[in-house]
């Protein structure tokens, strides 16, 4: 059993800076866990009080049930792989995973299997002999992975261990973290600022803004049920568009009146709205660039917009475009249908026309920023 | 290339060659100077002729009588005290230096600033204030004249912890999270430092091992106030230096040389085989300071 559970956790650092405001989280056995958020939002903090490395100014940290405040990290059976991966310079990578090992004074027979086998797992039973300045930077956040694993621990941290890679190596070891953990099977909590990593890893994702829990849910359920604008954009590549409309109360419907164009509201969405009383109001309007149509011509209830630029992504087209109201929108466009004419007419300046469903429509406070459905 | 970037090219090589004759051959002057002593020293120590000062450098009679009439006075106890001193304030030296220098470089405590700020003013104080204050002391513990040599030792450590600047910032720029991986792998801080922070450091260890040793061994000041009155606490500088008062002089001037070359024989030995390690470990440590 490998819990964790943070009950109003918070970091105030001497200088009366609060790192940290009342973190309360619930972590299950083996459930992988993501921290997710721009730098400076506190994750890493809450890592590493979870870790030990950081006293943690109030609130309490339990680790399967037991009170771990006040314990040493050699003491709270966690393992930990750093950003920087943190391998001793002057030991071998047989000597580096063997260390932890040595201290507790596991037989060296057995510290020999235990280190081959992580090894084997990892493909890097070649480098054994090597130093760390002699491996390249996959194949030493292997090794820091290795020695993490050999501890057997019951929670392995992971603070941002593939920032530091370049773009393709860093898919592929995010595929080699998800096989790790099916093999390892234990409780991961894993820190990332990239969100793209925090949807494919985590079971749970813990999204986090200056020190506080913005959204805590699964990679579906952040992605479609953002609880507020900072959420919305932060999940999502490219970023969700935020459109400045009307919500008008029509009799017992809503709908969203954008520029000139009137976007009705589903029954869902109106039961909502109208159990929370909320009325006709200034909102602001999120759209997803991937749910969002775009046409060559002007169409009932479609929205008139201005190309601005267009970025060829090879299978696909990112247009930015531009409202009436100078509000900025992204779209994405297939290009494997496209015409001659129609890739022609993607230039500067020249009209295109954006439509999209009522159920992918999300409705923000612009004062609270708060979703005013799914909040 | 054109004639007039190829006459320049010329011109800048021509100036380069003048301007780096003439810095070597202010370089050569330089050193000749600075040599001339320790060549004259080393000249008179296996001048056999006659045993004062004389007027001329370069022996007519060579020999190693000084050497061997050396051995006959108390030099080689003075030997012994001056290594014994050497050697112990290296080691607990050392010791103090670089577990003080790890404190400050790794842990966070409130009094960290006010005490690094406070050893910073206490050492622009000249060491010669405490002199009489540290002899009472030392008089009323018994560690003066023939009992000097622990004395001695007590005097060249007590403050070594203030010499902690070189090495913390040589251990500033370990990273933290060696330390923090080492923790998290079951490491208690004694033993982070012993096996990692040290095997990385070996440059500022030898450095710092080479400082205390030297420090003590030409030391003449503490020692000449502390180990006077009788031979058995005297160290060399103490030791040799008498023996150019002008009772002396005349019968010693070329064992005073001899014994000069003798003391200066392991530091030059030691500096020849580690002076890698120093240079690297005075730069390394004045990066972040």
């Amino acid at each position: 059993m490998a819990s964790v559970k943070l009950t109003d956790v918070k970091k105030v650092y001497d200088n009366k800076v609060t790192a940290v405001h009342d973190f309360n989280l619930d972590i299950k056995d083996k459930e992988f866990v993501v921290f997710v958020g721009p730098s400076g939002c506190g994750k890493s903090t809450t890592l590493r009080m979870i870790a030990g490395l950081e006293d943690i100014s109030g609130g309490t940290l339990e680790i399967d049930g037991e009170v771990v405040n006040d314990l040493q990290p050699k003491d709270r059976d966690i393992a930990m792989v750093f950003q920087n991966y943190a391998l001793y310079p002057h030991m071998t990578v047989y000597d580096n995973i063997a260390f932890s090992l040595r201290l507790k004074k596991v037989p060296e027979d057995e510290v020999y299997e235990r280190v081959t086998n992580a090894a084997n797992i990892l493909g890097i039973t070649e480098y054994l002999t090597r130093k760390p300045r002699a491996l390249s930077g996959g194949q030493r956040q292997r090794v820091a992975i290795g020695r993490a694993m050999v501890r057997n621990a019951k929670v392995f941290l992971m603070d941002e261990p593939l920032s530091n890679l370049d773009a393709k190596l860093r898919n592929q070891m995010r595929a080699e973290i998800i096989l790790l953990r099916q093999k390892l099977d234990t409780t991961f909590i894993y820190v990332t600022h990239d969100q793209t990593e925090a949807m494919t890893l985590g079971d749970r994702i813990v999204i986090m803004r200056d020190g506080f829990i913005e959204q805590v849910g699964t990679p579906q359920e952040v992605f479609d049920t953002p609880v507020n604008l900072f959420v919305a954009g932060f999940i999502g590549s490219p970023q969700m568009n935020f459109l400045r409309a009307n919500l008008v109360k029509g009799g017992s419907a809503y709908y969203v009146e954008l520029l000139d164009v009137k976007l009705p509201l589903n029954d869902e969405q109106n039961a909502v709205l109208a159990q929370k009383g909320i009325g006709s109001r200034e909102i602001i309007l999120g759209v997803r660039p991937e749910h969002t149509t775009v046409l060559f011509d002007r169409s009932e209830g479609a929205i008139e917009c201005s190309i601005d630029v267009n970025e060829m992504m090879g299978s696909e087209l990112h247009l930015h475009l531009r409202s009436r109201n100078d509000d900025r929108i992204i779209v994405r466009l297939p290009t494997v249908d496209l015409t001659k004419e129609q890739r022609a007419s993607l230039s500067y300046g020249n009209k295109m026309y954006i439509t999209f469903p009522a159920k992918v429509m999300h409705l923000f406070d612009p004062e609270t920023e708060k979703s005013l459905i799914d909040g | 290339m054109s004639e007039a970037t190829a006459k320049r090219h010329m011109g800048l090589k021509t100036s380069r060659a003048i301007s780096n004759t003439a810095i070597h051959i202010l370089l050569i002057v330089i050193s000749i100077i600075w040599l001339i002593p320790f060549v004259c020293i080393v000249l008179q120590s296996f001048r056999v002729e006659n045993t004062g000062p004389v007027g001329y450098v370069v022996p007519k009679v060579w020999g190693t009588d000084n050497y061997v009439r050396l051995f006959q006075t108390d030099f080689p106890r003075w030997y012994t005290n001056t290594f014994i001193c050497a050697l112990a304030t290296a080691v607990l030296q050392t010791i103090i230096v670089l577990c003080m220098s790890y404190t400050l470089s790794r842990f966070r405590f409130k009094m960290r600033q006010p005490l690094m700020r406070f050893m910073l003013i206490l050492g622009m104080f000249p060491g010669m204030l405490s002199m009489i204050i540290l002899y009472r002391v030392l008089k009323d513990l018994g560690l003066t004249q023939a009992n000097a040599v622990p004395g001695l030792i007590l005097v060249y450590v007590a403050s070594s912890g203030m010499g902690y600047y070189v090495s913390k910032g040589f251990f500033d720029t370990i990273p933290m999270s060696l330390d923090e991986a080492a923790r998290v792998d079951g490491a208690t801080r004694a033993k982070i430092l012993y096996k990692i922070i040290l095997p990385l450091s070996k440059p500022i260890v030898i450095y710092t091992i080479l400082t205390a040793f030297m420090g003590p061994w030409g030391d003449y000041v503490f020692a000449r106030y502390i180990a006077f009155g009788t031979s058995a606490g005297k160290n060399v500088a103490v030791g040799l230096y008498d023996w150019l008062n002008k009772d002396q002089i005349s019968n010693c001037y070329t064992m005073f040389c001899a014994g000069g070359v003798l003391v200066a024989l392991p530091v030059t030995i030691l500096f020849l085989f580690l002076q890698k390690y120093y240079v690297e470990g005075v730069t390394g440590g004045a990066v972040k300071g």
